[in-house]
């Protein structure tokens, strides 16, 4: 039987889902380490919270340079991210704030992943807001089938639909899905912005890479999709408004059947 | 600070949400075999899919008829009916094509002329290069389509989809009490 915790953190529902067989107090206790994961990064990086570091560095009371390291590192990732996708991804908002969102919460799902590894959990999911990581495989895994965890991707033009559903393994652990029908965190759109595609689907060998090129391809439309297949490992599934289907061989291959 | 105060009232409904969030597994489970409404796309639109081109001969006629039925996908059909309608002789033997560059990676075929038509096209280069990965194709090619959908009807533990805010979360847990009133 599978074991499932949800709370919430960031803005957003993560639900942690164990299929070892794991004691109830063996599972509280790794939940409470992914808890205590989400709840450390948000209170660094949450805007909304006054309190936090990076809303003191939005009021101009503390200078990025100084600030702490884990500060610098994660904005130095997200400007790496930003050169790596021509800046279709970025993490300086229109109005100059700089929010550090787009990454952590993937940060956070990559850092969860690690304390499950550590609390002895071998099958597992992170879900955070249907940002994606799994580890070896769940209960529906066949018995001869590579380890893998079957996972649904949402109908956006239906929320409460699946419209398709793929195989994630070790290769290709990490899934993030963005969309432009619920606009906000961390896509803007920027002038020139193209809106070709309603949801974008990355399967990525980590979480980080999947969100902010999710999001990139979100903003950045065919050009981006291409960029993105040509210099990262990765499956891609994009669905436009028309509710046309784009898809490369790599996506093809991890569909679930 | 709005989205402050939401997310302040989510937390005391995170109970509600968790629930939701199990509950719409479990009627997605159910809900499986339904909508291919967003499955309404044309057969027409072959972008992305076509753009080999090749120039295997100096005669731009064999050019013209060699990127033709160089297609190698869905407009084979036609190309295939103006090469064997066409009274050019082209000279045997086996013409390779130069390199094309597309978005997507290199392009080459080569053409064999035998008794003067065109006997085979052999592609040399896919529009793929570095990475097996890296070609894109559009649900015009109508096995993506049938692949992508055929999954739909797959078990699965987990659901991705874009950024479910607390916010709207909650705002249709709302509308959905306001309607059951």
């Amino acid at each position: 039987m599978p074991l499932i915790h949800s709370f919430e953190t960031m803005g957003t529902v993560v639900n942690v889902r164990v299929d070892d067989a794991f004691s109830a107090d063996q599972f509280t206790g790794a939940c409470a380490d992914v808890e205590a994961v989400f709840a450390a990064l948000n209170e660094r990086f949450s805007l909304y919270r006054e309190d936090s570091e990076i809303s003191q560095i939005a009021r101009g009371e503390l200078r990025l340079a100084d600030s702490s390291e884990v500060m610098r590192e994660a904005y130095a990732q997200a400007i790496s991210w930003r050169d790596q996708t021509g800046g279709a991804f970025s993490p300086d908002r229109p109005d100059g704030v700089l929010d550090l969102s787009g990454t952590i919460k993937a940060v956070a799902i990559a850092q969860a992943a690690d304390a499950l590894r550590q609390a002895g959990a071998t099958n597992f999911c992170v879900n955070a807001g249907g940002d994606i990581v799994v580890s070896g495989r769940d209960d529906l895994a066949a018995a001869d089938a590579p380890d893998s965890w079957s996972m649904g991707i949402v109908d956006p033009g239906d929320r409460m639909q699946m419209l398709t559903a793929v195989r994630l393994t070790a290769k290709l652990p990490a899934m993030a899905t963005s969309g432009s029908a619920e606009r906000g965190e961390h896509i803007w759109l920027k002038p020139g912005t193209d809106q070709t595609f309603q949801q974008v689907s990355v399967l990525a060998p980590d979480i980080v890479m999947a969100d902010v090129l999710a999001t990139a391809i979100v903003a950045g439309g065919h050009a981006q999709m291409a960029h993105a297949v040509q210099n990262f490992p990765v499956a891609v599934f994009a669905i436009d408004h028309h509710g046309e289907f784009f898809a490369n061989a790599l996506f093809e291959s991890a569909l679930a059947n | 600070m709005r989205a402050k105060s939401a997310f302040a009232a989510g937390v005391g409904s995170a109970a509600i949400v968790a629930i939701g969030w199990q509950a719409g597994l479990g009627a997605l489970a159910q809900q499986l075999p339904t909508s291919t409404a967003i499955a309404s796309g044309t057969t027409t639109n072959a972008s992305g899919t076509t753009g080999t081109t090749a120039t295997p001969s100096p005669s731009a006629s064999a050019s013209a008829s060699a990127s033709a039925s160089s297609g190698t996908s869905s407009s084979s059909s036609s190309s295939s009916s103006s090469s064997t309608t066409t009274t050019t002789t082209y000279k045997d033997g086996t013409y390779t094509g130069s390199v094309v560059a597309t978005r997507y990676g290199n392009s080459q075929v080569q053409v064999v002329i035998k008794g003067g038509k065109i006997s085979d096209v052999i592609v040399l280069q896919r529009q793929q290069v570095d990475t097996k990965s890296n070609q894109i194709s559009a649900s015009a090619t109508a096995t993506l389509k049938t692949k992508v959908l055929a999954a739909q009807s797959a078990s699965v533990s987990n659901i991705s989809g874009a950024t479910y805010t607390t916010q709207s979360y909650l705002q249709s847990l709302q509308n959905a009490l306001s309607q059951a009133k």
